[in-house]
């Protein structure tokens, strides 16, 4: 099954938890603060969602170190009316535990807070919390932990370290929306973490709704919103053209609220809190903090937490600054900046947007300058083009001929004189015809990487190529997909 | 022709330009399935045609069924238009028009609708093409002398080949499909292999 089109990736750790390690700079982590005792409100500082130090959460210890769980109805587990609105349900005589928090709807805290998606596409949650608040009937929760970008690694790292807090973030918002179905959708299954996690909670009578935890494909395409809500409902997991939104019409009919699992934790935080502490780091535009994959030059991948706008020359070390040509900001739909110049950039949206490019899933991969970056990027092309689901007309014809005459450019020799103009009239074409961003987002990082890497393509045009070593720099995952059964 | 007759004229003239169309629309319907193209017109252009002819169609069926109850000569009901076999006049072949009218208008308030419904039970009425178009025609041999003999026959004879001729062409290409998770690793291979042997390229080099 496996072709020639995935070459097998030079995993630098093969060990299953090896992205993750500790941040040696030690910037991005303060970590004398966590080992305070545990305080109502802490400071707000990092780590915010990772616990120090940094081993596998038990209940118990999730519990001490952020307080209990801020459900806002009255009892956690005899109120099982439908009611959407619960903050009406406050019985303002017994509040002699709580804060001045559980008499506020959560949805207008993090509206407040300002949290976006950390999934990828930064979408405001209150949004999509009040959709699904204001619908009627049967409502369905999924904590998308499916992180099919294969070098991302923040979500598997925070569902390892701290998965109560996802779990947190999972009952919080289903009590907020009013949903009585709860679903956990993972990359590789459940970790012993959150299983362990799941079994604490169940043993403590902790929630009052089940979660019902499902093994995404290992597909790109897996952790899509719709992709999800198909393969939840037993089917292969393919996007499907939107609207309706799986807010409104989502698994089996039911309005649906998608969030990324980081995004859960986060909101789990602001319901313990507030808007006002969360919104002590980031910017304005984009409070908060978010958990970022660095790939370095020449250090092992790591996972840091990061206030949003935190420059990236703090976040890269200074083998990056010295050692790698161009920076991969967002994923593998992302986008390659030139790096001097990218190094002067920072955390946000904003500063990105600027140069065409997006936090994304929160990748940031420095690519050493002794590699070939057309070779690097023709490599994870014939991924996306492999990856795609087949179904959309310009994905299905356009992407495999943009990533074999990328293949073609990534080889030193005078290119046809067409090769270049094709790739960036497919790029065009492609974009916005599908059902989901697939061809968009190859086609942005085809764009970025003929760009970026244009001093390259010159050089192979004369025949020749910088690269000394000619290792593949990012992970990719084997095999590509020829049956229905490798997308379920 | 005279006031009486008008009804009937018309009647049998929109009926045989109805079955024209819907002959159109038909072969159109399956070159959609096969996501095919037309000379100069672009794929998306050719799901709008299917669907604007259809309702074209749809409305030289309406003026032929109503000039129909209206011509006096012969009394049909208006409700015999959907009650299939409720007509004294012709009852079978004009059930049969009833019938493949009913079909027609569950696929197009399925297809009005479409957004709102599942496409599993939108293709499932539409699938009702395939019925709808045999019985129409049956209707408009059997109930019409015209159409018995002469060039209007060979005309209803000639639909019916173009029909035949486009479901042999549309199960061909079911034949030959890919599934669909096969599609995409058959296309990487096609392009890595026409890339490799450009033969402009090696001109080139």
């Amino acid at each position: 099954m496996t072709t020639a089109v995935n070459e097998p990736s030079a995993t630098r750790h093969p060990h299953p938890t090896w992205p993750y390690a500790p941040n040696e700079a030690g910037h991005a982590q303060q970590a004398g603060h966590a080992q305070q005792a545990p305080q109502a409100r802490p400071a707000p500082t990092l780590p915010r969602l990772l616990p120090t130090p940094q081993k596998p959460e038990s209940l118990r210890a999730h519990l001490t170190r952020l307080g209990p769980v801020p459900y806002r109805s009255r009892s956690n587990r005899t109120d099982r009316t439908d009611r959407t609105d619960r903050t009406d349900r406050t019985d303002r005589t017994d509040r002699t535990d709580r804060t001045d928090r559980t008499d506020r709807s959560l949805i207008a805290d993090i509206e407040a807070a300002g949290l976006t998606g950390r999934g990828g596409a930064a979408f405001p949650v209150h949004r999509k919390l009040a959709v699904v608040a204001n619908a009627r009937g049967r409502k369905v929760i999924v904590a998308n932990g499916a992180e099919s970008e294969p070098a991302s690694h923040k979500d598997a790292v925070l569902l390892r370290l701290a998965p109560n807090l996802v779990l947190d973030g999972l009952h919080l918002a289903a009590e907020a929306i009013g949903a009585r179905e709860a679903h956990l959708y993972l990359h590789s299954g459940p970790n012993p973490e959150i299983l362990r996690a799941l079994a604490e909670r169940s043993a403590a009578n902790l929630d009052r709704i089940d979660v019902t935890v499902t093994k995404a494909p290992p597909r790109f395409l897996a952790g899509q919103e719709t992709a999800l809500v198909n393969r939840l409902s037993g089917g292969p997991a393919l996007p499907m053209f939107a609207p309706p939104r799986v807010s409104e019409r989502g698994l089996a009919g039911a309005p649906t609220l998608v969030q990324n699992v980081e995004t859960l934790a986060h909101l789990a935080l602001i319901a313990r809190y507030g808007p006002q502490w969360f919104r002590a780091l980031g910017t304005g535009a984009e409070p908060g903090s978010m958990l970022a994959t660095i790939y370095h030059a020449a250090a092992r991948p790591e996972v840091v937490e990061a206030g949003i706008g935190t420059p990236l020359s703090t976040l890269l070390n200074k083998d990056d600054a010295a050692q790698a040509q161009a920076l991969l900001v967002g994923g593998f739909h992302g986008t390659w900046l030139p790096m001097p110049h990218a190094a002067e950039l920072t955390l946000d949206n904003k500063a990105l947007s600027r140069h065409g490019a997006a936090l994304g899933a929160g990748l940031l991969a420095a690519l050493p300058a002794d590699r070939c970056g057309l070779v690097e990027a023709a490599r994870i092309t014939r991924y996306l083009a492999a990856e795609s689901a087949g179904q959309c007309g310009p994905c299905l014809n356009g992407l495999p001929r943009m990533a074999a005459a990328l293949t073609d450019l990534a080889r030193p020799h005078r290119p046809d004189r067409q090769t270049r103009a094709d790739i960036e009239r497919w790029a065009g074409l492609v974009t916005g015809r599908g059902a989901c961003s697939h061809p968009d987002g190859t086609a942005r990082f085809v764009k970025s990487a003929l760009i970026v890497f244009a001093p390259e393509l010159a050089r192979h045009e004369r025949g020749r190529c910088s690269a000394t070593d000619p290792r593949p720099f990012l992970p990719l995952p084997h095999g590509m997909p020829t049956t229905e059964e490798d997308w379920t | 022709m005279n006031g009486t007759t008008a009804f009937w004229y018309a009647s049998r003239a929109t009926g045989i330009v109805a079955l024209l169309l819907l002959t159109v629309v038909f072969v159109l319907g399956l070159l959609v399935t096969r996501q095919g193209r037309l000379p100069g017109l672009p794929r998306f252009a050719v799901t709008s045609l299917h669907r604007n002819i259809s309702l074209l169609a749809v409305a030289f069926v309406a003026v032929h069924v109503l000039t129909a109850v209206l011509d006096t000569y012969v009394s049909i009901p208006l409700a015999s238009a959907v009650i299939p076999f409720a007509s004294g006049y012709e009852r079978f072949w004009l059930g049969l028009g009833a019938i493949s009218l009913d079909l027609m208008l569950a696929m197009i308030v399925t297809s009005l609708l479409r957004g709102r419904l599942n496409r599993i039970l939108w293709r499932a009425v539409h699938l009702l093409a395939y019925l709808s178009w045999p019985v129409a025609l049956a209707h408009s041999i059997g109930s019409s002398r015209d159409l018995q003999h002469g060039w209007l026959l060979d005309l209803a004879v000639g639909c019916a080949l173009v029909v035949l001729a486009a479901m042999i062409w549309r199960l061909a290409g079911a034949v030959r499909q890919l599934p669909r998770a096969a599609r995409v690793a058959a296309m990487m291979t096609k392009h890595a292999t026409t890339r490799s042997h450009n033969p402009r390229e090696s001109a080139a080099r």
